[in-house]
């Protein structure tokens, strides 16, 4: 990894994503910092990458590196945190049913990729469903719900919903600009998460010749090299 | 060297960075023109529109209130100035001011420009040398401010229609 990659654009790419997941604009401009539950949500997912090879962390704060190379790496290692932490804000309901839902939905979903110890490849794909699901969820499909409608048939649908469901699953507006900003931020952080500096290793699934039903090299009568099967 | 140039730069402009979100989760900007006021009064480069205080403070004292407030806003649009903001409380004020019974919605958000100018005030000290005005320094206005919105028994007072208004 260059040192510009490492010094400049890992810590502006994860900065940018705290700061593009924490505006807020249904109307006027806020800014909401990360919940303490993501902060936890973080700390798993810190785990999970480090464990699946997304992130070496021997290549950003070994004792090998340099003090100027380990302080960089430091400042990679507290702005992704950062990064995590305000994405998981982002993308889970401010408040109802569907916050405890989403919170219950992010952090069963981090355990089981914990647990189930995942490489890079599949790692980064499952971050991309994770979030890219929690998105629609919220942005599209809770939005679509909680935005006052037009229609007077539209509007007393929604207001029959919401006695239904006692008011726990509607939320305040969030706004369009929010999603269009919540979609980049999350583009943003899976591109830091891809640029990390991966480990030297890799999970491989092992042949074992002995095993019955296992394919073995076969050569054919034209001499080519094929796979056959043990019987 | 060069790579250590690099990482050194790396570091000052994250940490600026982060300073700056940091800066806007505490201060909570509610536009852009907040943002970019605060950065610039933060290195003691902002200005108001003096021409659009003017305007304001001549519609301010033929009492047209919505007025005033529209040129105040044109003249500090990042709510940093606290001369200005204390003349959106006290047009709140006298514009919610009554006889009988004063605005409680104009008095809250009075309230909310008082504190605002306080604020961004030195010390939070703010005295306006103003002949017009009954009201000169911010906590008098702020106390005003609170009285309107407090209910108790001298509300009941009917002498209160004679009381004049600041």
């Amino acid at each position: 990894m260059t040192a510009v990659r490492e010094a400049i654009t890992l810590p502006m790419v994860f900065l940018t994503v705290v700061l593009l997941a924490a505006v807020r604009v249904p109307g006027a401009l806020s800014f909401e910092p990360p919940s303490l539950f993501s902060l936890v949500l973080a700390a798993m997912a810190l785990g999970a990458l480090v464990q699946s090879g997304t992130l070496d962390s021997n290549r950003l704060v070994g004792f090998r590196r340099s003090g100027l190379e380990r302080m960089s790496g430091t400042i990679v290692v507290v702005t992704m945190f950062a990064a995590t932490a305000s994405i998981f804000t982002l993308v889970t309901p401010a408040s109802g049913l569907p916050a405890v839902a989403f919170a219950c939905f992010l952090f069963v979903s981090l355990l089981l990729v914990l647990s189930a110890a995942v490489d890079r490849v599949r790692l980064l794909r499952l971050l991309a469903v994770l979030l890219g699901s929690a998105f629609v969820l919220k942005f599209v499909v809770l939005a679509a719900l909680s935005t006052p409608a037009e229609g007077s048939v539209t509007r007393a649908l929604q207001v029959l919903f919401d006695g239904v469901t006692l008011g726990t699953i509607a939320q305040a507006e969030v706004g369009p600009a929010t999603g269009y900003l919540a979609f980049i931020a999350i583009a943003l952080y899976l591109t830091g998460i891809w640029m990390l500096p991966p480990a030297g290793w890799v999970i491989v699934r092992e042949l074992r010749a002995d095993a019955p039903g296992a394919p073995r090299l076969v050569e054919a009568p034209n001499g080519s090299i094929g796979t056959g099967r043990r019987d | 060297m060069r790579d250590s140039a690099i990482r050194i730069v790396g570091a000052a402009a994250a940490v600026a960075y982060a300073v700056f979100i940091a800066w806007v989760s505490v201060s909570q900007p509610r536009s852009m023109a907040e943002v970019t006021g605060g950065l610039t009064a933060s290195i003691g480069a902002y200005r108001i529109d003096e021409v659009a205080l003017d305007d304001g403070l001549a519609f301010f004292r033929a009492d047209k209130f919505v007025e005033a407030r529209a040129a105040f806003a044109r003249a500090d649009p990042a709510m940093r100035d606290p001369l200005t903001q204390f003349y959106v409380a006290y047009s709140y004020y006298r514009q919610g001011w009554g006889r009988l019974s004063s605005d409680d919605d104009l008095f809250r958000q009075g309230i909310a420009a008082v504190d605002r100018a306080r604020a961004v005030a030195p010390d939070g000290r703010i005295v306006v040398d103003d002949e017009t005005l009954g009201l000169r320094t911010a906590d008098e206005l702020r106390a005003e401010l609170e009285a309107g919105i407090t209910r108790e028994m001298s509300d009941f007072n009917p002498l209160r229609v004679l009381r004049e208004r600041k």
